[in-house]
């Protein structure tokens, strides 16, 4: 199945726990045989909370061997809002770990999804052979991967990949950047999500490049960072810029001249911050890749040869031809008129063959986004005469809190069934430490501490702590547009000029 | 300033970033300011920033273990191990 896609070695830097590649194989063909008495099956669509260690990757590559496909959960997630993807995917299985809560276990159980751990399986009684090799079932067309970017409290989106699309990403990152400076490559991004997983992770490690697999943004180690590149000769690792803010004051940089590139995406990367990233790494490969996990992550990025850092900048497409067009609308993408000239700012549409195959069980939606093989990233920007791609803001409806995307509807998904709401609009606020967060106006039919305790309790219940909004404002009414509609960017600009909750203070008082 | 007032000093500082819908009401000086839901990971820089800047302090040059930003126990440690040296 893997035909050109070898894997390489594997360590956890923190546990120190680690696989050559011949024990991640033996690893992986014990799960094929022990999964495949499980009664795992091709075209079975699995959920896997045991991200970001050795475990998952061996789970990860098992599953695409007998032909399933993997869907990695994102562990923080409420109970309900776990359900819900329950709901949508129905799998048999799930892959969990000793961190998986109570409160998720019972919602797994009440649908009849059966937990796995690996290490609860006596695995003496397969075969461990390193002769032994399993025939693989996937086919290039078959689901492979989904990853769930939003509507986990209403309808939720899930990104399809196919073997197909996935190859080509990992086959157009090869052709664009190499192997070569990733041949020691940490992630520390979390693996339920597309830069992290296919990109970070994937990428190297099916390139057969060793791959150190931390715990998602830990804190530790990003103070530590500098020592960590050290001790186990890091050559590449990708980030968000908010991860640079803790590491650049808090770690000595490395000093092993093992760091050969670092990317940086997910989230704007301003001039001033890459400047800094490039000092304190003493590189200049420092790119700014422009991923989409629609597109498989990783699209364009900076391999333009010599170049200073500017804000928005990108650089050229990795295995994608990219578009602006004066309209979002499909039919643009047929008028010759509507093509931009060099540096006019328009709308971005990639194409590229590691696309997604669409959005899970949503072909509206992806008609929306999807048309004739382009697909419409929601960004604005500009190619300029060089050819580099220049990114200048944003359509889509989206929060980027740190890199991670956290879209307003979730939010008002879940309080819009809050007994005493009457009408919710959640917006981005700008935050230092994460360039954007989450804010809320709420128009309640109560407004009284205990109403609000309530609504509290009942978002804390059903949204994920990441999601909630850093700042309330409660509201008599919110601004409309002429066809009735709530504009968040009037919400936004009403409440920039109105004191908002004093949330603590209230929570402390007596309910 | 004594080791009691540096604490009030840094629990004034520490409400102001406090994850607003973590409604606690005393903030003692050995819990976990992140597992306890106080903070959220990333505010450790705002920490850091405050004790540059109130102490003189450059992280980047004194080398230091992430499990002294732990708790404002710990925090105290470090802001005397510092000015002792």
């Amino acid at each position: 199945m893997f035909v050109d896609l070898q894997v390489g070695d594997l360590t956890e830097p923190l546990t120190g726990r680690s696989w050559k590649s011949q024990e991640a194989m033996a690893q992986i063909f014990q799960r094929v045989e022990l999964y495949g008495n499980q009664g795992i099956r091709r075209s079975e669509r699995v959920f896997l909370f045991n991200g970001n260690n050795l475990e998952f990757f061996a789970d990860l590559l098992a599953l695409w061997y007998v032909g399933a496909c993997a869907v990695p959960i994102d562990g923080r997630l409420t109970p309900f809002e776990i359900e819900n993807l329950v709901k949508t995917v129905r799998p048999r299985f799930a892959f969990i770990d000793s961190t998986l809560d109570r409160a998720t276990m019972t919602a797994l159980s009440v649908h009849g999804v059966s937990p796995l751990d690996i290490r609860a399986h006596d695995r003496d009684g397969v075969r461990s052979s390193k002769n032994y090799a399993p025939r693989g079932e996937a086919r290039l067309d078959d689901e492979a991967l989904i990853l769930f970017t939003s509507g986990s409290t209403g309808t939720p989106k899930g990104v399809v990949h196919t073997h197909r699309s996935l190859r080509a990403r990992w086959m157009a990152l090869r052709e664009c950047l190499g192997v070569e400076s990733y041949h020691r490559t940490l992630c520390l991004l979390p693996t339920h999500f597309g830069h992290g997983l296919i990109c970070n992770s994937l990428f190297p490690w099916l390139s057969a490049q060793h791959l150190f697999i931390a715990p998602p943004f830990s804190t530790d180690l990003l103070m530590q960072l500098g020592r960590l590149i050290d001790e186990h000769e890091i050559s590449f690792l990708s980030s968000v810029p908010s991860m640079w803010a803790l590491a650049l004051k808090t770690s000595k940089p490395p000093q092993a001249n093992k760091l050969r590139r670092i990317h940086c995406g997910s989230a704007p990367l301003s001039a001033y911050l890459w400047r800094q990233i490039q000092d304190w790494a003493g590189i200049k490969e420092v790119y700014n890749a422009y991923g989409i996990t629609e597109t498989g992550s990783w699209v364009a990025g900076t391999t333009v040869g010599e170049f200073e850092p500017e804000d928005g900048l990108v650089g050229l497409p990795w295995g994608a031809v990219i578009k602006i067009l004066r309209s979002a609308e499909t039919a643009a993408l047929f008028d010759n008129n509507a093509q931009c000239r060099a540096d006019e700012i328009g709308y971005v549409w990639i194409n590229t063959p590691a696309l997604m195959q669409g959005y899970f069980n949503q072909r509206e939606l992806t008609d929306q986004a999807v048309s004739s093989g382009w697909f419409l990233t929601g960004d604005m920007g500009l190619i300029d005469e060089r050819g580099w791609l220049y990114l200048k803001g944003r359509e889509r409806e989206e929060i980027n809190k740190g890199g991670t995307k956290i879209y307003p509807t979730d939010v008002d998904a879940v309080v819009e069934k809050f007994a005493y709401a009457q009408s919710v609009c959640t917006f981005a606020i700008a935050d230092p430490l994460y360039g954007q967060n989450v804010a809320m106006a709420v128009v309640l039919k109560r407004q009284d501490a205990q109403a609000i305790q309530a609504l509290h309790r009942w978002m804390k219940e059903h949204l994920a702590d990441f999601k909630m909004p850093q700042r309330w404002y409660v509201v008599d009414s919110l601004p409309q547009n002429s066809r009735g509609k709530i504009s968040r960017q009037s919400v936004q600009e009403m409440c920039a000029g109105l004191p908002p909750l004093d949330l603590p203070a209230l929570l402390r008082s007596p309910s | 300033m004594d080791r009691e007032q540096k604490k009030n000093e840094l629990i004034g500082f520490l409400r102001t970033i406090q994850r607003p819908d973590y409604p606690h009401n005393q903030i003692d000086e050995d819990s976990s300011l992140i597992e306890s839901g106080l903070i959220d990971s990333l505010a450790l820089l705002q920490i850091v920033t405050h004790l540059e800047q109130a102490y003189d302090l450059d992280f980047r040059e004194i080398g230091f273990d992430p499990a002294e930003l732990r708790s404002v126990g710990s925090i105290l440690n470090l802001i005397a191990r510092e000015l002792k040296s």
